[in-house]
């Protein structure tokens, strides 16, 4: 028993790993579909991940190892990050009491080394990005306690896996929870993994972007490393959201499976949805926009207090 | 005032302009600009003789433009800066120091207009700096992340905020005026298709219609109606195109889509005219090398009539997503005042309050029978300039549908006479982004011995330059787009 467990968690690591850039293709893909245009395909990312791997890795002069290692600390913490989290009823290949402080802070340590990194470089672009991203991220990180921190709180467990198997659908506040939690979830979906209308993954500007800036010296395998983990990333936000819809299911193994791709694809054409018909936001609008998210956690608990 | 005074098109003999010594020509351009006329060229009369200059003055209530005539003696090309008290002069001061070693005495801000690494007065070039703890630069350029054309910008910023942004362009310098001198007919016109990628029919009509004048060519009215025709379907054309990139620089997705869409109906139906989306290859000397048929007519009918319907349901949801107003109003405002003094010219002028249409101030062409009407806006923020574009769309789909319900007879190309020897002329066109400016000067034998462009970008971009000023720079591909400027047309 021991050992199906420890073999679904780490199957459950290989789809993340293997999965996660057919997710930004797909929303790719459904965005150009809805814009009237025929698109990429939906494995042009992998594409991408091909090319790059095949370039030559190039270093700015004034760089130091920083740079270096930046890239593959960012795409092994984020892999980490990614065994906590369970698909369908499998315990992930990570799980203890306190694993949800864990992730919150390897997610950080991510971006605190990317952020490192693009100064590390030393053109003024970066270092924008680098503050434009670590200013958000003061915004963002709420967020986070905010909603799972919240739920944490209410069923008294701090595993991630043990949260969402806590759920239950007989308590009514319960679904409240779910719906208010799965918002804010999205908003920090979108400013973690800078897209609309925090960030544009598609822009071409230079000066408007908040992430991508931070990499546009990045060039080869280091490219390679930083483009695998922010798709990883951004599968990660979807499954942080997708969890909240297990307890639809009976508890069966197929049956997560089943709900974690519909909700999966669901969140794809939400996120495509989202980028098309919205315009991005002002620069300083966007701590509005997150403070916004971080009330909607500060809802939930006062939803428990008063049902309690 | 000793001057020449001319209207648009009208030749003028190199005789009558009367050059006044330095003390006079200073005086005489004084007054002129006082009177609140526009500078529009500031040139050697003869390039291999550059101590006879002409300034050209544009007064835009009376439709005339002057000429004021300068001579320098050889070996002291300097005189008094007229910049500091009308900026608008500051650009064509620094391109005659740069091009013919004048020294304007006391200028503010003696700066390369499109040579890198050049001494101008006495000491090289130093790009303005702001100095302090908190104050950092960002450099962008001339290489981008985009498919776009290359140019250098400076930001002195404090944090998020732009306090100064410096333009520095040039990288397409391609000699297009000497070209022009050294070139036959034919080529002349392909050059002149060349100049702006994006404005081919509004540089090709004011260069034919230059080239005409010079020779006193009658072209017929037919031919002018084609000609208006093209050059509004390139203004619908390129107003959709910048529509498109404004909706895009906000991450419009399907807003920018839709206006894309309907710029490849308006670019087809030029296709449909003379072969090429962009216009290339209908003027010619003497007339338009295609007729307008009847098929040809209902076909570029059909598609405005199309443009028409969807633009104004795609216009209605931009317009009305709070999303894409909050970034348009009161970003990259340029106030009335500075518009003026710094001479901007087309519809970024238009949305500062100042009425300059060359359509309506300096008729040309079947304009003098038809007029337009155009829009005038107050605000000057990127929400006027976009929404400004919409409203001249909608003017030019009414032009060319009245276009075509009288469509005279004729025929569309007639012979080209020779060119008048020693005779200028002075060629006004209102392109989708301004207004375009041609000066051809003739020797004693006829041939082109002065060819002078000015592209509305040559002024529009210091307009950037101040509209950037206090605005968060995250902003500034927004306010870019939102004037649309071209580096080619600068550069020449």
């Amino acid at each position: 028993m021991e050992l199906i467990t420890t073999i679904k968690g780490i199957i459950s690591l290989l789809v993340i790993l293997g999965l996660a850039p057919v997710f930004s293709g797909l929303v790719n893909k459904l965005k150009a579909i809805f814009t009237g245009k025929i698109g990429a395909p939906i494995l042009q990312p992998y594409y991408d991940l091909k090319r790059l791997l095949k370039k030559e890795t190039i270093n700015s002069g004034s760089s130091s190892f920083i740079s270096n290692i930046s890239p593959a600390i960012n795409l092994v913490v984020v892999i980490i990050a990614a065994a906590i989290l369970p698909i369908g009823f499998a315990r992930p290949m990570i799980s203890f009491d306190g694993d949800i402080i864990l992730f919150a802070y390897l997610l950080g340590l991510a971006r605190f080394f990317q952020i490192l990194a693009a100064m590390d470089i030393g053109s003024s672009f970066e270092g924008m990005g680098a503050a434009r991203e670590a200013a958000f991220s003061v915004f963002a990180e709420p967020i986070f306690f905010f909603t799972l921190g919240s739920i944490a709180f209410i069923s008294g467990l701090t595993s991630i896996y043990d949260i969402y198997h806590s759920i239950s659908l007989d308590n009514v506040s319960y679904i409240v929870f779910i719906i208010v939690c799965s918002i804010s979830v999205f908003i920090l979906a979108v400013s973690e993994c800078s897209r609309m209308p925090v960030d544009d993954p598609n822009t071409h500007l230079e000066l408007t972007m908040i992430h991508e800036v931070m990499i546009l010296d990045n060039s080869g395998i280091d490219l390679f490393l930083y483009q695998y983990s922010s798709y990883i990333k951004l599968f990660i936000y979807a499954m942080l959201e997708t969890s909240f819809f297990y307890p639809f299911g009976v508890k069966s193994y197929t049956v997560g499976i089943i709900i974690f791709i519909v909700v999966i694809t669901a969140l794809s054409m939400a996120l495509a949805i989202v980028e098309t018909i919205t315009s991005r936001f002002k620069m300083k609008n966007i701590p509005q926009y997150l403070l916004f998210a971080t009330a909607i956690g500060v809802l939930n608990l006062l939803i428990y207090t008063f049902t309690k | 005032m000793i001057s020449l005074q001319v209207q648009n098109n009208e030749p003028f003999s190199i005789d009558e302009i009367s050059f006044l010594n330095r003390n006079d020509f200073q005086a005489t351009v004084f007054e002129g600009l006082t009177s609140g006329y526009r500078m529009i060229g500031l040139f050697p009369i003869n390039k291999l003789h550059p101590h006879k200059i002409i300034s050209i003055l544009a007064d835009s209530d009376t439709s005339l433009v002057y000429l004021i005539g300068g001579e320098f003696p050889k070996d002291k090309l300097e005189f008094d800066s007229f910049a500091n008290q009308f900026p608008q002069t500051n650009y064509f001061e620094c391109e005659l120091s740069e091009n013919f070693g004048f020294n304007p005495i006391n200028h503010p801000w003696l700066r390369p207009v499109r040579k890198q690494n050049i001494v101008l007065g006495n000491k090289p070039y130093q790009f303005y700096k702001l100095e302090g703890d908190e104050v950092h630069e960002v450099a962008v350029g001339p290489i981008h992340a985009g498919v776009i054309e290359p140019g250098h910008f400076r930001f002195q910023c404090h944090g998020e905020l732009v306090y100064h942004l410096e333009i520095n362009l040039g990288y397409q310098h391609r000699g297009v005026e000497s070209l022009m001198l050294n070139s036959n007919a034919q080529q002349r016109i392909i050059i002149s298709e060349s100049i702006a990628g994006d404005s081919v029919v509004a540089h090709t009509y004011a260069h034919c219609n230059a080239i005409e004048s010079l020779s006193n060519t009658q072209i017929s009215l037919r031919v002018q109606m084609i000609r208006s025709i093209a050059e509004e379907l390139e203004r619908i054309a390129m107003h959709l195109s910048g529509l498109g990139g404004i909706a895009n620089d906000i991450g419009f997705s399907i807003v920018s889509a839709s206006y894309g869409r309907l710029r490849t109906i308006i670019i087809n139906s030029l296709a449909a005219l003379c072969g090429s989306r962009f216009g290339r290859g209908l003027f010619v000397y003497g007339g338009v090398r295609f007729d307008l048929t009847d098929e040809i007519i209902k076909q570029i009918k059909n598609n405005l009539e199309t443009v028409k319907k969807d633009i104004a349901s795609i216009n209605e949801y931009l317009f009305s997503s709070t999303g894409a107003l909050i970034r348009f109003e009161q970003t990259g405002t340029v106030t009335n005042d500075f518009a003026s003094e710094i001479g901007l010219v087309g519809f970024a002028a238009r949305v500062c309050g100042i009425e300059l249409d060359a359509r309506i101030n300096f008729p040309y062409g079947v304009y003098r029978y038809f007029p337009v009407f155009p829009t005038i806006l107050q605000t000057g923020d990127v929400f006027a300039r976009t929404h400004l574009r919409t409203f001249e769309i909608d003017e030019s789909i009414r032009f060319i549908s009245e276009q075509f319900d009288s469509i005279p007879k004729g025929v569309i190309q007639v012979k080209m006479s020779s060119i008048t020897a020693n005779t200028g002329v002075i060629s006004i066109v209102e392109g989708w982004r301004g207004e375009v400016v041609h000066v051809a000067i003739t020797d004693n034998n006829g041939k082109i011995s002065q060819y002078k462009i000015k592209d509305p970008s040559f002024t529009n971009w210091y307009g950037l330059n101040l509209a950037l000023r206090e605005t968060a720079i995250s902003d500034f591909p927004l306010c870019n787009k939102s004037f649309d400027l071209s580096y080619s047309g600068h550069d020449l």
